[in-house]
């Protein structure tokens, strides 16, 4: 964003695109004083001269431009960029909060410390809050001024053309014999005007000339990229207060009806209508998975694909079989279900000693993170009698036990097996505590040991059973996969999306759209007419010196008499070298 | 399938082209070493001219000479140091400079470059970008058609060879010895999308555009201190050195005003880029992951980028902050996509975990 715009028309480009008025090593005097006006706010300097003197008012106003500033906006720019760093390096409740707790666990006070400085939750923090927030005020502050100065100016003409042109751009003198003044002015104007710049004719003493203008896209980019800026910070708002998401977890075979008791886990935004949820449903009926096989090329045991189909029924349409896939969600209207984690849910049966069933079917267990998908177990069986009865250990896909504990080799089922202990003793389900379904307080219980006195490691592959020495049974029954599903939704996503590319839109017109002025003027004298043509830069610009050259070598060869005007590209080789010849002779 | 052969062929390709960009490095950088010398040999003979010339008006005219026989060497040195430019453009027209030579294995380097790309992608019958190995040779190969694109007719942006080269040799080495992962297919995640083209297609082409950014907007620091020190005993000395070697390979660059120009072309397209990086990212990210940002380490770290460049972009419009200072945020900006590339890939874990390592 351009804020403060002084001297900018001086400012443009290198050797290439060195305006003449460099070249003369001082700005034009009349192009200062107009880039003044045009400028949306005074220099920065100026206030903090005058500041000393003013009262409430005065200090209010000062801040108020100090906030809206370049300076400031620069100085908030790095700022936003050094704030977020810590967001990276320190794992984020927000993201992943078991790394945050552990995190927590292992740096103690300095964890802590850390902690009360919001470094584990940098994006809600207030002080990365106060930085963009500092500098959505500064950037509204600087449009909104910016905004008038620019509608008066698409409404305005070309300013006048300046009484001196020699220090601009390209400038070209050449001597004609007596021409058609008004002829030389028009066919400039026209031409002008088919290359898309804004024109004004205007009488001056002893001739006239044509003042034109073009780029003023490159300003009205420039506001879009900034309020389009506001506008998907407004959306992004405006979705993180109406948006949902939740996770659920679904045993193939098993359906799931979208309402909240069915989510593991739900937050949603503060305005967020729990009634509009969609009602849909939909049955896992199958979930597959492959990985890379030993001989294949990449990794053994690296994931391959993942599919989940679903049989999906929402009210008044027909049920339909869908497959979801990492990269392909199911979107139901009003939500969206994202396939984002898996696992394996072995089929177990524990009977109590007095021989009462006190846990059946597939189970969920936790994979643990390594390639080969070893996963916890964790069953609770609090009606089990004479003791509560827990049953913890790991399932392995493709089992192994070896001095490393047990372990699974590779994440496919081709040789799942169970690994496990039984324990005895108190849940602390009544505790009143609320507790994590996946993990159980060991202390308060005792392992069910063998006849040697030591905890038995149960070692079960499908279809067995096992006793414990109490009578206590162990089964694995057979074996299922689950899905875990994301279910999101956010409705100003669209707005969003929308808001960015409209922004890059701008971003392209405020960076790529050349502003530039260029005056022909052509004065009568002694017989003889004289036509000087030059241009400004107002951004980089290499082409404007060429471009100028090429439209007065245009008007020149249009009054020989030789050449149509159209008929005068840009591109034609001869047309500088004509210009610069007709320029020398007529001298 | 991964056609094995056609992967082997890929790893020799990109092998025999790091020992082209060797050679090219030699020649890029014996010409900037001959070009000091004529450099030297044009300013012996400047000098030698204007002693004649002041011996000559010491002669004639007698006193109160001096002054404007060093008017007339100062003005005669750039002259001479361009009579040693087209002496050398003379002798590329005719026979191989070092230049010229660095230039051909250059072009040649980079063709095998595209090979070994390219075959990579046809062995794994897909886009070559999935890992870090990928992305490294790909965007490096891009950088190098750029540059060449730039310099087939401005040829005297061929003397920034070396500081491109050198660069995309560093990458090469470090793709080659520490990311190198074989070929493979696919990942889930990467699978089933067109973002996969669009997304990583927009990144590559945004780092590439930020090296050849940072490449420029240093070549442009240093020659504007170059030339700022050369100004400053312009006054005093006749013949101002500055920085030995090294300053007279500046004096054949562009000046730092041209360079500037240029880093503010190259990074408004790749700002451009990061911007469409940043929104086609959040719009797979919303496809594969329900949702379109979730401050990802790499998220964060190419908001960041985008953040700097957009400092940079300020910068230059702002008083006081044109020139090297805005210099400095725009290689601030490439040390930002760095550790985007190196540190957050390799050691920050996160969704983005495609580097194949580890």
């Amino acid at each position: 964003m351009r804020r403060k715009t002084r001297s900018q028309g001086t400012s443009a480009g290198g050797p290439a695109t060195t305006t003449a008025a460099e070249r003369d090593g001082s700005a034009p005097a009349g192009e200062g004083a107009e880039s003044g006006r045009w400028s949306s706010k005074p220099e920065v300097d100026g206030a903090r001269a005058a500041a000393p003197s003013l009262g409430l008012r005065g200090t209010l106003l000062f801040l108020w431009r100090q906030l809206t500033s370049m300076q400031t906006a620069l100085v908030l720019l790095m700022l936003l960029a050094v704030a977020a760093i810590p967001g990276s390096l320190y794992p984020q409740r927000s993201v992943n909060p078991a790394l945050t707790e552990q995190f927590l666990a292992e740096n103690g006070r300095w964890g802590e410390f850390l902690d009360a400085l919001g470094f584990f939750e940098v994006f809600s923090s207030p002080w990365f809050s106060a930085i963009y927030l500092l500098l959505f005020i500064s950037l509204i502050g600087c449009i909104v001024p910016r905004v008038g100065v620019h509608l008066r100016q698409l409404r305005a003409k070309p300013p006048r053309t300046p009484s001196r042109l020699t220090r601009f751009t390209g400038y070209t003198r050449v001597e004609l014999p007596a021409e058609q003044a008004e002829e030389l002015i028009e066919t400039a104007r026209r031409s002008l005007r088919r290359s898309r710049y804004r024109t004004e004719v205007r009488e001056e003493k002893g001739g006239s000339s044509v003042s034109a203008e073009r780029g003023l896209l490159r300003e009205t980019g420039n506001l879009l990229f900034h309020i389009a800026l506001v506008g998907v910070l407004v959306c992004v708002a405006g979705g993180s207060l109406t948006s949902y998401r939740g996770q659920v977890t679904v045993i193939e075979g098993d359906g799931f009806a979208n309402s909240l008791t069915q989510y593991d886990s739900f937050e949603a935004g503060a305005w967020f209508d729990e009634t509009a949820m969609p009602d849909f449903r939909f049955t896992l009926e199958d979930f597959r998975a492959s990985y890379v096989q030993p001989g294949e090329a990449g990794k053994v045991g690296e994931p391959r694909s993942f599919e989940a189909d679903v049989q999906v029924s929402t009210p008044g349409q027909e049920d339909e079989s869908r497959t979801v896939q990492v990269n392909k969600p199911l979107h139901v209207p009003g939500a969206s279900m994202y396939l984002l984690g898996n696992g394996y849910a072995p089929e177990i049966t524990v009977t109590d000693p007095e021989g009462t069933v006190v846990a059946e079917g597939p189970l969920i267990t936790v994979p643990m993170g390594d390639t080969g998908y070893t996963s916890q177990v964790v069953l609770k069986a609090p009606d089990a009698q004479p003791e509560q009865t827990a049953v913890v250990g790991f399932f392995l896909p493709t089992g192994t036990i070896d001095e490393q504990g047990p372990r699974s080799l590779y994440p496919d089922a081709l040789d799942p097996q169970l690994a496990l202990t039984v324990y005895q003793g108190d849940l602390g389900l009544d505790s009143g505590v609320p507790q994590n379904a996946y993990e159980v307080d060991l202390t308060t219980l005792t392992p069910v040991a063998g006849e040697d006195g030591s905890p038995v490691l149960i070692r079960l592959y499908p279809g067995e059973e096992y006793e414990a020495a109490d009578g206590t049974t162990v089964s694995f029954d057979g074996l299922r996969r689950y899905a875990a599903f994301d279910i999101a939704h956010n409705p100003f996503e669209r707005w969003i999306l929308i808001s960015a590319l409209t922004a890059v839109g701008g971003l392209i017109l405020s960076l790529f759209v050349p502003r530039r002025r260029l005056w022909v003027r052509v004065r009568e004298a002694d017989g003889t007419t004289v036509l000087e043509v030059a241009g400004l830069a107002r951004s980089d610009d290499p082409a404007l010196e060429g471009d100028v050259k090429t439209l007065a070598s245009r008007l020149t060869g249009a009054h020989d008499g030789n050449r149509p005007p159209d008929a005068a590209s840009s591109g034609h080789p001869a047309a500088d070298a004509d210009g610069g010849h007709r320029e020398g002779s007529a001298q | 399938m991964i056609n094995q052969q056609l992967a082997e062929i890929s790893n020799l390709a990109l092998v025999v082209t790091i020992v082209l960009y060797v050679l090219a490095l030699i020649g890029f950088g014996a010409d900037l070493a001959s070009s000091s010398q004529r450099r030297s040999d044009a300013r012996l003979a400047a000098r030698d001219r204007a002693e004649a010339r002041r011996v000559e008006q010491a002669a004639t005219v007698g006193g109160g000479a001096p002054a404007g026989g060093a008017a007339t060497a100062l003005a005669d040195a750039p002259s001479g140091g361009a009579g040693g430019d087209v002496a050398g453009e003379d002798a590329a027209e005719h026979g191989m400079t070092a230049q010229r030579f660095a230039f051909v294995i250059a072009s040649a380097a980079t063709a095998l470059h595209l090979v070994g790309v390219l075959t990579r992608a046809l062995a794994t019958q897909r886009v070559p970008w999935a890992n870090m190995y990928e992305f490294a040779t790909t965007s490096t190969a891009i950088a190098m058609v750029a540059f060449l694109a730039f310099s087939v007719r401005r040829t005297e942006l061929r003397a920034l060879g070396t500081f491109v080269v050198g660069p995309v040799l560093l990458v090469l080495l470090l793709a080659q010895t520490f990311w190198i992962v074989p070929a493979a297919e696919l990942t889930p995640s990467l699978q089933n999308s067109h973002w996969i083209y669009i997304h990583i297609g927009v990144a590559i082409l945004s780092t590439s555009l930020s090296i050849l950014g940072a490449v420029v907007a240093t070549m442009q620091l240093l020659q504007a201190k170059h030339e700022r020190v050369l100004a400053e005993r312009a006054a005093t000395e006749e013949f101002p050195e500055h920085w030995g070697r090294f300053g007279h390979v500046l004096d054949r660059l562009p000046s730092s005003a041209s360079l500037e120009s240029l880093s503010f072309r190259i990074h408004s397209v790749a700002f451009v880029c990061w911007t469409f990086t940043l929104i086609f990212g959040a719009i797979w990210a919303r496809e594969a992951w329900g949702r379109f940002w979730g401050w990802d380490p790499k998220e964060v770290w190419t908001f960041i980028i985008w953040v700097i460049y957009a400092a940079y972009l300020h910068a230059r419009a702002t008083g006081g902050f044109r020139g090297s200072r805005a210099a400095g945020l725009a290689l601030a900006g490439f040390v930002a996509v760095v550790f985007n590339y190196t540190i957050v890939n390799t050691v920050i874990n996160g969704l983005h975990s495609y580097s194949g390592l580890g």
